[in-house]
């Protein structure tokens, strides 16, 4: 069902797609690439090939070379009869030379026909061809044709393919080039599509530029279109134009070929729209100039230009719709000022029509509207904050300086209330950059605020000079008042000094002003502060609490001397001895420990001393228990012993 | 209330000192000793401060540790707990007292700083 919605639909995609195609040529041989080009063609030639190319390729570009008949002679003093190039290029350049003749003899014609056939190059049969239909000689076109379609065929390359389309352009209409034709189809879908924007061969330049030339010069001695679209042709003309130094008389040649193709066949002819310096237009310069040329930078014979639409790019109204242009010794000439569009910027949708053969014909431009500013109705007053003293207004006109200075302190603001207006139309404007800048002379001090304009698009600025003291860093003094306004639509930019404004703030920091001067200055030495140790007790203090800690051990000795604990029991076996010995050199390495050593060799030593130790004090107590054993025993003995009895 | 405390603490030391034998008196003794000097470490703690911490420490757990062996070698050597440690002899009470020690040592003297 279609439905209003569908209908929608298929509209907004057919413009996108149309917008998509609306595909401009972004590069085209200015008048000094042009002339570049030429200076590259021109350069002596030492051999055929290289005067071949000069020649022909300045005739493409409508000039000659410096000497036309020092070439007449050098081409029929380096012709070899006997070889198909070499009459190639002599027969060809002859052509383009006025009244330049080659000699020929009987056998060059046997020599040209037989390089026509299946069993040769396409490029010598295209060179055969090109030299008999340039020395007036007949030829059997059938013939040829069935050569190409053969080599074809064989030759399945890019360089082959143009090659035989050039020779089907000298072939004799009446022949059947239909199947040649078809492969300029073939080839253009071997292009390259590079980003939208550059259509070209992988080959590089010249087979792009020569295929270009082929293809035209083929479609044109055809007449038959070209299957190439128009977004396809623009995409050429951008990979072949782009390049603006060429390395090699042929890729010249090949650019020269191309852009004579390009501006005059029968089917497509790109049009290059440009202004004449920059898209301006204001008051002093009313007038919009474009030049409308084809790619060789050649003014079009027959061109109408019109601007289909003219749009604000700000406000989205159209000012201006099918207006011509007007043309003027070549220059085509708009009055866009009569139609009183306001500053700004505009985009321009123009047509170029009269030739149903342009492509890319509709062009989109940026043009800018500029005009001057004038400040008008400029205030200033010093207003007290709890508004019970009134203001004091003084008007000021610019460019004039206001006659006494303003002072306002921490209880007051400083105000400023003006209005930017257009200089012709009176109309308000509000500019990018509307800034109030303060610079204190004395201290080099610069503070820049920026002015906005409310609903009626009249400035107002105030400073509150408590509020904004840190941004002064609270100097006071005089500050030169100064008014900024720019644009880039703006021709006459301001910077008015308006006034002297002393201002004065509580709390004033005299060191301010050097502090900024000695911020690039190196700063003081820090001095590493180290951890300080903690605070330690006199040592008195200490002394005591030991002589205290220790006391214990001399109650301990006189208890044990009180109790009877006495070493009378003290075997002198020689364990024992090692184990007391081992015991106490266990207690003196903890000392040593303490003092000197570290873990590993504390335990290493005491490894050592422990195992003797442990041993010697096994024994000791293994013969104490057999002691006490013994003595236990006995008792028990005499005891039952007694009992018994 | 206070006559019962005093009579039981009274009947406590006679009985003490009656019933205890030498031997267990002589770690006791010992034992008093230690709890003394580890009182008396505190007592400066708490009074100078505790500076060097690692040092109060080290000398404070070896008091405790100390007393904590002495304890269980008293309890071992204690004829009345023979039915406890049967295969403990008086002497491998004393050699274990004497290895405890030594890693007791070894730690405080570590720690001392």
């Amino acid at each position: 069902a279609w439905t209003p919605g569908w209908s929608v639909f298929c509209l907004v995609l057919l413009t996108v797609a149309l917008g998509a195609q609306a595909l401009t040529p972004s590069h085209h041989l200015s008048l000094s690439d042009v002339d570049r080009l030429k200076g590259l063609l021109s350069q002596p030639f030492t051999d055929l090939a290289s005067a071949y190319y000069s020649i022909v390729g300045l005739s493409k570009l409508g000039a000659s070379v410096a000497d036309e008949n020092d070439a007449c002679q050098f081409l029929k003093a380096q012709l070899d009869p006997m070889s198909v190039d070499s009459l190639f290029f002599a027969a060809e350049a002859s052509q383009a030379i006025a009244d330049c003749e080659v000699s020929i003899f009987n056998e060059t014609r046997d020599i040209l026909l037989a390089a026509v056939s299946e069993d040769s190059t396409v490029t010598q049969i295209f060179r055969a061809v090109s030299a008999l239909s340039s020395l007036g000689l007949p030829l059997a076109s059938q013939e040829v044709v069935a050569a190409l379609v053969a080599r074809i065929a064989k030759e399945d390359n890019v360089l082959a393919i143009t090659t035989a389309l050039q020779t089907a352009t000298r072939l004799s209409q009446q022949a059947e080039l239909g199947g040649i034709l078809e492969e300029i189809e073939d080839l253009a879908a071997r292009l390259d599509d590079l980003g939208g924007v550059y259509l070209q061969f992988e080959e590089g330049l010249e087979a792009t530029a020569l295929f270009v030339t082929a293809a035209y010069t083929l479609s044109d001695h055809a007449d038959t279109e070209p299957p190439l679209k128009e977004d396809q042709v623009i995409q050429l003309v951008n990979s072949v134009f782009s390049k603006k130094s060429w390395d090699s008389r042929s890729e010249a040649f090949s650019v020269a070929c191309a852009a004579a193709a390009l501006s005059s066949n029968r089917f497509h002819v790109p049009v290059i729209v440009s202004t004449q310096g920059p898209a301006t237009v204001s008051h002093s310069q009313p007038i919009l100039h474009l030049l409308v040329t084809d790619i060789l930078s050649n003014p079009l014979a027959s061109a109408n230009l019109l601007v289909e639409s003219a749009q604000a790019v700000a406000s989205k109204s159209v000012v201006l719709s099918q207006a011509p242009f007007s043309l003027r010794n070549g220059i085509f000439e708009l009055n866009f000022m009569a139609s009183q569009p306001a500053s700004g910027y505009y985009q321009f949708t123009v047509a170029v029509t009269g030739d149903s053969r342009l492509v890319a014909n509709q062009v989109e431009l940026k043009v800018k509207v500029s005009t001057e500013v004038a400040v008008t109705n400029m205030d200033l007053s010093v207003v007290d904050k709890d508004q019970s003293i009134g203001t004091k207004t003084s008007r000021v006109d610019y460019p004039f300086k206001a006659k006494g200075s303003f002072t306002a302190d921490s209880h007051q603001n400083f105000a400023m209330n003006f209005q930017l207006v257009d200089a012709n139309t009176g109309v308000e404007l509000t500019p990018h950059q509307t800034f109030v800048r303060f610079h204190n002379q004395k201290t080099g001090q610069e503070v820049v605020f920026v002015a906005e304009p409310d609903s009626k698009n009249l400035y107002k600025f105030e400073l509150d000079t408590a509020e904004r003291k840190s941004e002064f860093d609270s100097m006071s003094g005089t500050y030169v008042l100064h008014l900024i306004v720019g644009d880039a639509t703006l021709e006459n930019p301001i910077l008015w000094n308006v006034a002297d404004v002393v201002l004065k703030f509580l709390d004033e920091e005299a060191p301010a002003a050097i502090q900024s001067k000695t911020l690039y200055m190196p700063k003081p030495d820090i001095q590493h502060l180290f951890r300080e140790p903690e605070k330690k007790p006199p040592t008195v203090v200490s002394n005591t609490f030991t002589a205290l800690v220790l006391s214990p051990f001399l109650l301990l000795l006189i208890l044990w001397f009180k109790l009877g604990a006495n070493i009378s029991n003290f075997s002198l076996s020689p364990s024992s001895v090692l184990f007391h010995v081992g015991h106490a050199c266990m207690l003196g390495l903890m000392y040593v420990y303490w003092t000197h050593l570290n873990m590993f060799q504390t335990l290493k030593y005491l490894a050592i001393i422990g195992s003797l130790t442990f041993l010697a004090g096994n024994r000791m107590l293994a013969q104490k228990a057999v002691k006490r054993y013994g003595q236990s025993s006995t008792l028990t003995f005499f005891t039952r012993s007694t009992c018994e009895n | 209330m206070s006559n019962s405390v005093i009579s039981v603490i009274s009947r406590f030391l006679e009985e003490y000192t009656t019933k205890t034998s030498n031997k267990l008196k002589v770690v006791d003794a010992y034992l008093f000793y230690i709890l003394l000097t580890g009182a008396l470490q505190f007592l400066y703690c708490l009074l100078v401060g505790t500076f060097p911490f690692n040092s109060f420490l080290a000398g404070f757990i070896s008091c405790v540790g100390a007393f904590i062996l002495g304890v269980c070698l008293r309890i071992q050597i204690n004829p009345d707990n023979k039915g406890d440690f049967l295969t403990i002899s008086q002497e491998r009470a004393f050699a274990d007292f004497l290895l405890a020690h030594t890693v007791l040592h070894l730690v405080v003297i570590n720690f001392i700083g």
